[in-house]
């Protein structure tokens, strides 16, 4: 006889009541908060409070102009080693645990070369194109 | 764990490949840049050698991943023939004039920014290893990673295919509706999962099977709304109703050698997928029919997908748009196999089968189809203002057979084979597909696929009749048609004329064993009919007795 595993279709909807609940005191949270400062709070308009805020310094021209393609270079390299080190922790993390006897320890710690070297591949790639150059 | 590195082989050798490649692209030596393609050419054969030390991972398709990564490999290697010079070729010359015409003076300097070479191979291979991914995947997650990593890559080839804004146009389009397919797909998963408890493959399998075995017999309705989004998210790769309307668009905007990387690579991906979620549902106890609402989707999306695509591809006056919703036709005639299935239950032949015949016709569409995209690679037009550009309209192959006899009978050759003309390749590809869907009593959608065949005649054979009968267009005025500077690129369109012939003669003769030998030995029939390539159908056959699930209780 197959076993056969929980599924989604199998639990009572009553389960989702958490859900559910969860889900009421959201909303509810939000719109109260929304509501009551509404109602409550002093409304006083005004010219420096209409302005864009600027961590508090006069704000100079607009926002709306073209950037130097480099900077989403270099958001995208760092990206690469962003994932690089989230993916790093978990493995550290299990690395410590495996039996040092075991062979799979020599299968983890070539996988993890084996990743860091596609990043290496990465860095060699970003380098080459220019994007760590700021003439 | 290990066991798990040694189905991956292939894989790893052409990512490795494509690691190498990405870098050496950029290098300052124009010689080291034009290895890339002799490097990813040597990584995709060292990829087809090892693909023969892939396992069956799959227990209900045991031969799909080898027979996939092989499939993968071989017709890899004609599509990079196609592939080679599609970007920066005006980019190396110009640079190697010395920078005439920008500047003028002395040595132009390479721009590593503005070479696009070693990413173009570096994502064909990663595409490629997506593909073989796909192959051999045993669980919802890998599958949905595999097919995430054959589409990602394609939507960046599109768009830098050419300078051009419509195929950045078509780079666009074909995302956003690639990430709702994805979406819809992963959505279908995750109800999938849903509904069995499990992501693996095999799990699934065994999940439905003792859902349909239990009193009552149905399979989980969250499931079944899983199967079918999934479907209906993967017609997205395939082209099929109703996620068909990128592809014309798509193929005209990139360039054709991209136009016909897009009609083999995700179109594999998409039916390597399906097949291995059908294994999973099973296709019963006979072995040919599946599950209720999951049979009718795919009925209704074959029916449409084969219709639309004909009708709208006889209506087309570019080549490439009549190309593209040939594609689209073909997917609908790959679905009949896919619903026909395994045929009964360990005496399957080719004639029975759909998964062998899906298989094989895999093959048989992605060469001819990579050769006809080829000759149009190969031409340029030359606008009334002297600049070039590529080759759209059907008016431009006119005469072709005669100004250039070589490229005009490839072009006639692969068009001929699409279509199914008897001696070539497309007819013993089509064979299997009507024989598996009778032995399956699908009568009324074999019809359809009938009917659909000689509509595709029409516009098949205006294409063959505007480059065979109508007189050469050299010495009668201005030539507007030249051939591109890409030297890979008729080698393309040869070796897949050359094979929609070669291996079609090996059905002839073959055909007269083939009826005798149809019981005893039926399961190494697939396997020798593909001998000719480096692809072997091994045994699809057998997957089904494993995946037959146990008879619901009556």
């Amino acid at each position: 006889m197959l076993s056969i595993p929980p599924t989604l279709a199998a639990t009572d909807v009553a389960s989702y009541l958490p859900v559910l609940l969860l889900i009421t005191i959201v909303v509810g949270f939000a719109a109260t908060n929304l509501i009551a400062s509404a109602l409550l709070g002093p409304s006083r308009q005004g010219d420096i409070k209409a302005m864009t805020y600027e961590s508090g310094m006069n704000p100079v021209g607009t926002a709306r102009k073209r950037f130097n393609v480099r900077f989403y270079l270099i958001a995208m390299v760092f990206l690469v080693f962003d994932i690089e080190i989230i993916f790093l922790y978990p493995w550290a993390v299990t690395f410590r645990n495996l039996d040092p006897s075991l062979s799979d320890a020599t299968v983890w710690l070539g996988r993890i070369l084996f990743f860091i070297l596609t990043t290496v591949v990465a860095y060699i790639y970003g380098y080459r194109k220019g994007v760590f150059r700021f003439d | 764990m290990i066991e798990k590195i040694q189905a991956l082989w292939p894989e790893i050798a052409l990512f490795v490949t494509a690691c190498v490649v990405m870098v050496i692209g950029l290098s300052p030596s124009a010689a080291v840049r034009r290895l890339c393609g002799v490097v990813t050419g040597l990584g995709l054969l060292a990829a087809g050698a090892l693909a023969y030390t892939t396992p069956a991972v799959n227990p209900a398709l045991p031969g799909l991943a080898l027979y996939g990564k092989a499939m993968v490999a071989g017709i890899g290697l004609v599509l990079l023939l196609l592939a080679s010079g599609t970007v920066d070729r005006e980019y190396e010359s110009f640079l190697a004039r010395g920078g005439e015409g920008a500047g003028g003076q002395g040595r132009a300097e390479y721009e590593p920014l503005r070479s696009t070479k070693g990413e173009f191979y570096a994502f064909f291979l990663f595409s490629l290893t997506g593909l073989m991914l796909t192959a051999g995947a045993t669980d919802l997650v890998w599958l949905f990673l595999a097919l995430e990593l054959t589409s990602l890559p394609t939507y960046v080839m599109v768009t830098i295919s050419s300078g051009r804004d419509r195929s950045m146009e078509a780079g666009v389009k074909y995302f956003f509706l690639g990430a709702m397919g994805a979406a819809t797909f992963l959505y279908g998963f995750a109800m999938l999962y849903g509904g069995t408890g499990t992501t693996s493959l095999g799990g699934i399998a065994n999940a439905l099977a003792a859902q349909r075995a239990a009193p009552g017999g149905q399979i989980n309705p969250i499931a079944m709304l899983g199967l079918v989004l999934s479907v209906v998210g993967i017609g997205f790769k395939i082209a099929a109703v109703p996620m068909h309307f990128y592809t014309a668009d798509v193929y005209q905007g990139a360039s054709p050698s991209v136009a016909g990387f897009l009609a083999f690579v995700p179109k594999a991906a998409g039916f390597f997928a399906l097949l291995s979620l059908c294994a999973a549902v099973g296709w019963g106890p006979t072995g040919d029919t599946l599950a209720e609402p999951l049979r009718s989707v795919l009925w209704v999306m074959a029916a449409l997908t084969m219709t639309v695509g004909n009708a709208l591809a006889v209506v087309q006056t570019s080549l490439r748009r009549v190309l593209a919703y040939s594609s689209v036709a073909h997917s609908g005639y790959m679905l009949v196999g896919v619903i026909a299935g395994p045929g009964p239950a360990g005496g399957g032949t080719l004639m029975t089968s759909g998964v062998a015949a899906v298989l094989f016709y895999l093959l048989a569409y992605g060469l001819t189809n990579a050769g006809s995209f080829a000759v149009l690679g190969c031409l340029e037009r030359v606008r009334p203002d002297g600049q070039a550009e590529e080759l759209d309209s059907i008016e431009d192959v006119r005469g072709l057979c005669q100004d250039r006899p070589l490229l005009g009978w490839a072009l006639v050759l692969s068009v001929m084979s699409l279509l199914g003309l008897p001696p070539l390749l497309g007819f013993f590809a089509k064979l299997p597909l009507f024989g598996a869907g009778l032995n399956a009593g699908e009568y009324a959608l074999v019809v359809v696929l009938a009917l659909n065949s000689a509509v595709a005649a029409f516009y098949y054979l205006r294409v063959a009749a505007a480059a065979v009968l109508e007189p050469g267009q050299v010495g009668r005025g201005p030539v507007s048609v030249r051939p591109t500077t890409a030297r890979w690129r008729p080698m393309a369109a040869f070796v897949s004329a050359a094979g929609v012939v070669a291996l079609a003669i090996y059905p002839v003769t073959g055909w007269a064993l083939f009826g005798a030998r149809q019981g005893a030995d039926a399961r190494s029939e697939p396997a020798q009919r593909a001998a000719a390539e480096p692809a072997l159908p091994s045994d699809p056959h057998a997957a089904s007795v494993g995946a037959t699930p146990p008879a619901p209780a009556e």
